[in-house]
């Protein structure tokens, strides 16, 4: 899977859990700009694009992730 | 030792000599020595005999120094997990048993703060985000760094390790900003939280004797004293590492200018919200039933309540855990947990209709006067669950708030009652422009550090400026043999 693809992918997924159309993700998207994205938010988040994937972010990739560009490259190690 | 005491102030004068003098390697067991010294100079050791107490603090360290050591080296999940849960069960049954369970035993310094610290690393080790510590002695530091001792702040060992054990060389600019905090935290606890107190303690002490506006004043001075407290300690805390050349994580952003209850909560004793959301809040959400449960639900009320109500769930548990280690009982369990769940839950499920109801009244969400509004609910519901974190029992509680809701008794404003809750005119309006003062300050400093404001003014009138403050302390503390009630009521507020 390309860098590109995962990130096509992303996006739709971070659409269906903010329910915002408008969203588009890249490298350096953190939670800071997308205003839902809150610590209650991050767990469904993270479920959200583990069961996209079929990955499992293990507890301390889900405490560390800083920003989108992080958890592409864990989904692309995992996938 | 009190922090506030002339006392610990010469001592401490005396090891920030001493600790720039040695060599930098033998820092951090300089530190550490300083901290056993300060826990063996602490109340429960000093007046009540118990020596012992240390031995709890060296068994969780040691307890937790060998899970950790030992889950760095097996590669077995089933056997990491083991040690875990058995390091975990051991420490958190200690803070039980000393703490909350009511035993006739006696707790040692900072129990709460420190094995929190402690788990906390552990847990970062078993999640492979932390490195192992593998000398005793150093994770000994870590846990009992004597700053963090009095009242947190929790500490994070990946933040950390670097500053601890690294040497530090005299760096003028640091000393000075940590002398000019602490400076800073004497103001807010000897001068404002010391008096508030008197007000507090005559209302919530009588509260039958009083109706309407006075229960109300004394809910809103307890409010006072308890954030000046607690703030103003970890000022002098932070202050204190500073001058030794290590930045602990700040435990207060100006929680009372949030707009809401959950921005509330991450403003207010940040490491410890910080501390439960990665380490309980998460995993709890990460179980298989917290998982399961949004799918379970979904067919019979719809995808966006079935994730609503999961969450509401884990928070009832969060809530619940954050009101518990706040002491243990029910006025703590409701007064700093549940009422603040139910505040969070209740700002949800009304949200569609506030939301309505501003875009009839065509409120912008950025109007001041609606900020203003935000700010003020914010501190009325915090103040409303402090009256039971401050009341002995719930229906203590119950009963002052109806005492302040039988009457309205706007006269003691004009008619002179406003000095006879144990502070005299002055006495009043010393608090009362302090705290306006210190508001001022709080709204400034959303805009960068004072300190750093005031190094850019020319010499004299930072002296100045410093001279007044110092002596607005030194002259207005309350302190002294009769005042060394200036202990931090964050330390074992319990009691």
């Amino acid at each position: 899977m390309s860098r590109e693809e995962v990130f096509e992918r992303l996006n739709g997924v971070f659409r269906d859990v903010f329910d915002d159309d408008s969203i588009e993700v890249n490298d350096r998207t953190t939670a800071d700009d997308i205003e839902d994205w809150d610590s209650l938010e991050h767990i469904n988040l993270m479920a959200a694009v583990e069961s996209e994937f079929g990955v499992k972010f293990s507890m301390g990739q889900v405490v560390t992730m800083k920003n989108v560009g992080e958890m592409v490259d864990i989904i692309l190690q995992k996938v | 030792m009190s922090v506030t005491s002339f006392y610990f102030l010469c001592l401490f004068a005396l090891a920030l000599l001493l600790y720039y003098a040695i060599p930098k390697k033998a820092q951090w067991a300089f530190l550490l020595l300083l901290s056993i010294g300060y826990f063996m100079t602490s109340d429960p050791v000093t007046q009540s005999g118990g020596w012992y107490v240390i031995f709890y603090l060296l068994a969780a360290v040691g307890a937790v120094y060998g899970a950790a050591v030992f889950i760095g080296r097996t590669a077995e999940q089933r056997k990491k997990r083991a040690a875990l849960i058995c390091a975990v069960l051991f420490c958190l049954g200690l803070l039980c048993a000393l703490r909350f369970f009511g035993l006739p035993l006696l707790a040692p310094l900072g129990i709460s703060f420190y094995t929190l610290t402690l788990l906390g690393y552990l847990f970062d080790v078993y999640y492979e985000i932390g490195q192992v510590q593998t000398s005793y002695l150093k994770l000994l530091l870590f846990g009992a760094y004597f700053p963090t001792m009095i009242s947190g702040p929790i500490l994070k060992y990946r933040e950390m390790e670097g500053q601890l054990y690294g040497g530090h060389k005299l760096d003028y600019r640091q000393v000075t900003f940590g002398m000019q905090r602490m400076l800073w935290g004497f103001f807010k606890v000897l001068v404002i939280s010391e008096r508030a107190a008197v007000i507090a303690n005559e209302i919530f002490d009588n509260y039958d004797d009083y109706a309407g506006l006075p229960v109300w004043l004394g809910a809103v001075a307890f409010t006072a004293q308890l954030y000046t407290n607690f703030s103003g300690c970890m000022d002098i805390v932070l202050g204190i590492s500073q001058c030794f050349g290590i930045g602990l994580p700040e435990n207060f952003d100006a929680p009372f200018l949030s707009r809401n209850i959950s921005e509330y909560w991450r403003r207010w004793h940040i490491t410890l919200g910080t501390w439960l959301k990665e380490y309980l809040f998460y995993p709890l959400l990460r179980t298989r039933f917290f998982m399961q449960l949004p799918k379970t639900l979904k067919p019979r009320l719809g995808k966006k309540r079935a994730k609503q109500v999961t969450t509401f769930l884990a928070m009832f548990l969060l809530w619940f855990a954050i009101g518990y280690w706040h002491g243990g009982t029910w006025n703590f369990i409701i007064g700093s947990g549940l009422l603040h769940w139910f505040y969070i839950v209740s700002g949800e499920l009304l949200e569609p209709f506030f939301s309505r109801w501003k875009a009839a009244w065509h409120v912008p969400d950025e109007n001041r006067l609606f900020i203003f509004f935000q700010r003020l609910r914010t501190f009325a519901l915090v103040t409303l669950g402090l009256i039971f974190f401050r009341s002995p029992t719930v229906p203590d509680a119950l009963r002052m708030i109806g005492r302040g809701c039988s009457a309205l008794n706007l006269r003691i404003l004009w008619d002179g009652s406003l000095f006879s809750y144990g502070l005299n005119w002055i006495e009043f309006t010393i608090l009362a422009v302090s705290l306006l003062f210190f508001g001022w300050a709080s709204v400034r400093q959303q805009k960068g550090w004072l300190r750093e404001r005031l190094e850019k003014k020319p010499l004299i009138l930072r002296w100045a400026i410093l001279y007044a403050l110092l002596f607005y302390v030194i002259l207005l503390g309350q302190y002294g043999p009769e005042y060394s009630a200036a202990e931090f009521i964050y330390q074992n507020f319990r009691a």
